[in-house]
């Protein structure tokens, strides 16, 4: 009996064996791609937000400053050894011309801070002691902001290792000396209007889109074959078309002497060229362009998949054409409303190549200061930060779009 | 236009024409900008502007002719084959490994795999740059082949996905009990049938990169042109004539890869209709 | 009923060797709910078993995990002398028809049949050979250059035979294969497969929840409930001696009185229902007390004068005369009850709508069960 019940343990064991086994296979298959993606795309884009929170710049060039401010507990008075510590670190850095390293990182967090580190870099080249053995006294004849004590703070909460200026900057919040988080004054308030203009403009780009789109999905999905055929060709051409050309396109028809200006001239409904490129006009024609077959793709979609009989029932049951539209067709077109909406929204806000090319200054969107903030002013702390909220936003919105999209095709 | 056989109220005439009109016009918004600037390839001008005063093959032969261009077109053709042959081969072996079992951890896979889909480019493109750098891809062909092939695995998870979604597997037990062992099976009934999907996932990875600018501008050396990229930088300086010679080119391959896509669904939807 | 009922001992297979046995099989695919549960069965060579009963009893699985799709989480079955659990599908030998037919659509007809003795290695002149003569036995040597969407529901069927059947395999399953077909076609396809399993000596297992195709055509059938073989037995036995209330309310058609056992002589039960009329019922699987549920096929039922004399006799109102051809339902309300008969249409004195009768039943006819046992 015993003997049974082992072998039948063992069945059981090489059942579940292969059970596993048809999991593996799986899971070896997907692995492949899993990888590749780990080491190109997901470690990657880790690496870039990181830089939002880490803050080694100081002390990469800094150390003994560094050693002195992160053993302070940031009250009263900074400690006497940071004088010494901040002499022989300026004089170091500036020997090893990696002085603007520490110089810019303190520029974000003192009023001229570029300034007074630079002219620092200088001056204490020249003084080998300082008189009566007193660093603090030479640091204050250089200028007076150097012994202010909220500039040991600031050098303080630059010292790292990790930091929440650039998350608090790239929402136009900063902290106070105090240690209190305040929005930055009106005037100095850059990040809450791009963010605010990249949610405006692709909202605006969205809403066109659905406005042109679904008239021209509805009459796709009810119109003859050949009809639709020729219809779905528009929709697929700019679709298969290179954004580049596209913008380029509409850099033609737009411009000054462009096509579209000619035309209107030569009508006579207007005497100068209007101003609609290198502007917002400019800039949400072009993106509602490249974007509406992401819009009409899905609705069209899910128009398809309503039975016409359903009108026909409503329209039987005494409803007027309108009454019939407004309360059995649009509900049924909803989900194809919400996906093409996030599909283009979600791909809108991380629009780069059209903004820079047909915006003008006032245009440009989230994407834009990132890449200006890697490429411009080296600016990596807020360019990963700006890269935080943007990639928040875009993860929020894929979620709501995956839940939506499952829900279809369970339902 | 309708199909609807139900009589019509003098209202809903007036509506259907109206609705017609609409979409004539959104048809001419759709494809008219991108015909407007082709016939700027033939022109004798200087710039990108209307009117053509004569029309003169000039800025169709520079391009022809440009070192720079022929580089460009090159590059561009060789990274979107490369980096496609990657995403297709991982994005297919994916798509089947996704389609059958339940194993830990499906859904955060499938949601990776699928996030090049929507991760801002300019993101993934200064991520890619600071972490290539150390690793000497920067400035190679390289790392633009694998950001693109990154970039591209998504479409044929996709396509790949879907062309399984309305694959029967009985087919696959069918031949086991037939006789054929597992890769015997695959080679000769499932890859048959899901190949529109393969190729389609395929095309659509390399339109993905034969389009994409982002990446290259952040990872390419000055001397590494693509069409894009150079399209990039002709708009921001000179709007010269030769930018509407690289759209036909652009514009040619778009209408064969579109053409190629509608002939494998057709095809693949002929398939399924047999199934 | 067109075709004779198939009866067992028709065909002796009492004497025939084991082809297939299952031992102890249990499936469950989440640890708790057990799909099939500790079954036993043996299948003789050259026998047409039939696993019947209703969507999610558990047949499916059983036929899938002898096919080789599904594995048992514990359990044995064994095929001649093989443990199977070893054995991946491809080299089980086994020939197998699915509902939809599976043929492989990129395929012609001629390419399908040949898929198996392809993957056998068999060379191409004796492929061809094997093809037609498939091709012929079905009786569809045109297609063999068509795609399967080009045939018709009937003769793909045809073809899923033709190929499950082209490598001579010792068994072969079948699940649902007739499900798609309409009644007409279904009937005769019932009649091809089954003398093709009779001049060929096949082993077939077939899974229908179909039970007029179970009856028609099975040596055996065992029907499943709950992961559960109910009973296995020939179709007759099946059909007059069902073993517990559900099998007899599953196969055929029946009428259901329920009532509380109010006495016992020997094998015969009183059951007096609710409204108090006292039946004599052959007890089955019932005690001498509890409840009962009584059940009376509609051929046993009689009505009025032929009424006269039976043990057991209900009053009751004709509601409905309905005529079916070979035969008259007569639907009788009594006792809240629906209870229907089936009488000749040949009776001289058809009951009319609005009738006050008398119905009833032999004691012999009258079978209580386990009420408990009887409920799907």
């Amino acid at each position: 009996m015993t003997d049974v019940t082992a072998a039948e343990r063992d069945l059981v064991r090489a059942h579940a064996r292969a059970e596993r086994g048809r999991r593996w296979t799986a899971f070896f298959l997907v692995a492949p791609l899993f990888v590749f993606l780990i080491f190109t795309f997901l470690v990657p884009i880790g690496d870039m937000l990181r830089r939002s929170f880490m803050d080694g710049d100081v002390a990469s060039v800094w150390p003994q400053t560094v050693a002195v401010t992160r053993a302070w507990d940031g009250s009263g008075e900074a400690p006497a050894a940071l004088w010494p510590a901040l002499a022989a670190d300026i004089k170091a850095s500036a020997a090893s011309d990696t002085v603007a390293v520490a110089a810019r990182r303190l520029n974000y967090a003192i009023d001229g801070g570029r300034t007074l580190v630079m002219k620092a870099a200088r001056r204490l080249a020249k003084i080998e002691t300082p008189p009566n053995g007193d660093w603090r006294a030479v640091f204050a004849d250089l200028d007076e902001t150097w012994v202010a004590p909220k500039t040991a703070a600031a050098i303080r909460r630059a010292s790292g290792p990790v930091t929440d200026f650039y998350l608090l900057a790239a929402l136009d919040l900063r902290k106070t000396d105090a240690g209190a988080i305040v929005t930055t004054p009106e005037k100095d308030r850059i990040y809450r209007t791009v963010l605010w203009r990249t949610f405006s403009v692709s909202g605006m780009v969205t809403l066109f889109a659905l406005l042109i789109g679904y008239p021209y999905a509805y009459l796709m999905t009810r119109s003859s074959k050949r009809v639709a055929g020729v219809m779905t060709v528009f929709v697929l051409l700019p679709f298969w078309t290179s954004l580049l050309v596209r913008t380029a396109a509409w850099i033609v028809l737009l411009q000054e002497h462009g096509i579209l200006n000619d035309l209107l001239m030569r009508i006579g409904l207007i005497d100068h060229p209007l101003r609609l490129i290198f502007n917002r006009v400019g800039v949400v024609v072009a993106m509602t362009h490249v974007l509406l077959p992401f819009m009409v793709l899905p609705l069209a979609a899910v128009m398809k998949g309503i039975r016409p009989e359903t009108v026909r029932a409503a329209r039987s049951l005494g409803a007027t054409p309108m009454t019939a539209f407004r309360r059995i067709y649009f509900p049924q077109t909803l989900p194809g409303v919400a996906a093409g909406a996030l599909l283009v929204f979600i791909s809108a806000i991380g629009y780069y190549i059209t903004p820079a090319l047909v915006g003008g200054a006032d245009d440009q969107m989230l994407s834009w200061f990132i890449a200006f903030f890697v490429n411009d002013t080296i600016n990596w702390g807020l360019a990963a930060a700006l890269g935080v909220v943007l990639l928040a936003c875009t993860t929020v919105l894929s979620v709501v779009y995956a839940k939506i999209a499952t829900g279809r095709r369970f339902a | 236009m309708s199909q609807s056989t139900m009589p019509l109220t003098p209202l809903e005439r007036l509506s259907g024409w109206a609705l017609a009109g609409f979409a004539a016009l959104t048809a001419i918004f759709l494809i008219a900008p991108i015909l407007a600037i082709l016939p700027l390839g033939f022109s004798d001008g200087e710039f990108l502007v209307y009117p053509i005063r004569h029309f003169s093959m000039k800025w169709m032969e520079a391009f022809f002719a440009s070192e720079k261009w022929a580089v460009a077109v090159k590059n561009s053709f060789f990274i979107g084959a490369l980096s496609a042959a990657i995403a297709t081969v991982l994005g297919t072996m994916a798509a089947v490994g996704l389609a059958r079992h339940d194993f830990f951890g499906k859904k955060l896979i499938t949601g990776l795999v699928l996030s090049p889909l929507v991760v801002p480019i300019v993101i993934y493109a200064v991520g890619l740059y600071f972490f290539f750098a150390p690793l000497g891809l920067t400035q190679t062909y390289t790392g633009i082949v694998l950001a693109h092939a990154a970039l591209g695995s998504p479409f044929v998870v996709v396509t790949v996905g879907a062309s399984l979604a309305g694959f029967d597997h009985n087919l696959m037990r069918a031949a086991a009990s037939l006789g054929a062992p597992p890769m015997l099976a695959f080679r000769r009934v499932m890859l048959p049938l899901v190949l529109p999907g393969v190729v389609t996932g395929a095309l659509f990875a390399f339109a993905a990169s034969f389009d994409e600018v982002v990446t290259v501008l952040f990872l390419a050396a000055p001397d590494q042109r693509t069409i894009p990229r150079e399209m990039f930088s002709g708009l921001r300086e000179s709007l010269s004539p030769i930018i509407a010679a690289a759209s036909i080119v652009m514009m040619a391959t778009a209408i064969v890869l579109l053409i190629a896509v509608e002939l494998l669904k057709r095809r693949a939807e002929r398939m399924r209709n047999e199934a | 009923m067109k075709k004779p009922v198939a009866v067992g001992g028709e065909r002796d297979l009492a004497h025939a060797p084991t082809l297939v046995t299952f031992q102890g099989v249990s499936k469950t695919y989440d640890g708790k709910v057990h799909v099939v549960k500790s079954l036993d069965l043996t299948i003789a060579k050259g026998e047409f078993l039939t696993l019947l009963g209703p969507s999610g009893s558990g047949k499916t699985t059983c036929l899938m995990m002898l096919a080789g799709f599904e594995v048992p989480t514990s359990g044995e079955i064994y095929l001649g002398d093989w443990a199977l659990s070893k054995k991946p599908p491809h080299e089980r030998g086994i020939g197998m028809v699915f509902q939809n037919y599976a043929l492989f659509p990129h395929m012609t007809i001629a390419e399908n049949i040949a898929f198996p003795l392809e993957v056998r290695g068999m060379n191409r002149a004796s492929v061809k050979e094997k093809v037609t003569r498939a091709l012929d036995m079905v009786r569809l040597p045109q297609v063999a250059d068509r795609k399967p969407s080009q045939l018709s529901g009937g003769q793909q069927q045809r073809i899923a035979l033709a190929r499950a059947l082209v490598f001579e395999p010792e068994l072969v399953l079948m699940d649902e294969p007739l499900g798609a077909l309409d009644k007409q076609l279904r009937e005769h396809m019932q009649y091809e497969i089954r003398s093709l399993h009779m001049s060929l000596g096949l082993t077939m297992v077939y899974v229908t929840h179909d039970q007029t195709e179970a009856l028609t055509m099975s040596d055996r059938i065992a029907v499943f409930a709950g992961g559960h073989i109910r009973q296995c037995a020939d179709p007759r036995k099946l059909y007059e001696e069902p073993s517990d209330g559900l099998v007899a309310t599953f196969v055929g058609e029946s009428n259901r009185f329920d009532g509380a056992i109010t006495g016992r002589d020997g094998d015969v039960v009183t059951v007096t229902t609710a409204a108090g009329t006292r039946l004599r019922a052959a007890a089955i699987d019932v005690g001498s007390e509890g409840s009962a549920a009584v059940i009376v096929r509609p051929e046993n039922v009689r009505v009025g004068a032929a009424a006269s004399g039976l043990d057991d006799t209900i009053a009751g109102r004709v509601a409905d005369v309905v005529y079916h051809g070979d035969h008259l339902q007569v639907h009788i309300a009594a006792e809240g009850l629906d209870v229907v008969a089936k009488q000749s249409a040949r009776d001289v004195v058809a009951p009319r709508p609005g009738d006050e009768i008398v119905f009833g039943f032999s004691t012999a006819h009258a079978r209580a069960y386990d009420p408990a046992r009887t409920d799907h």
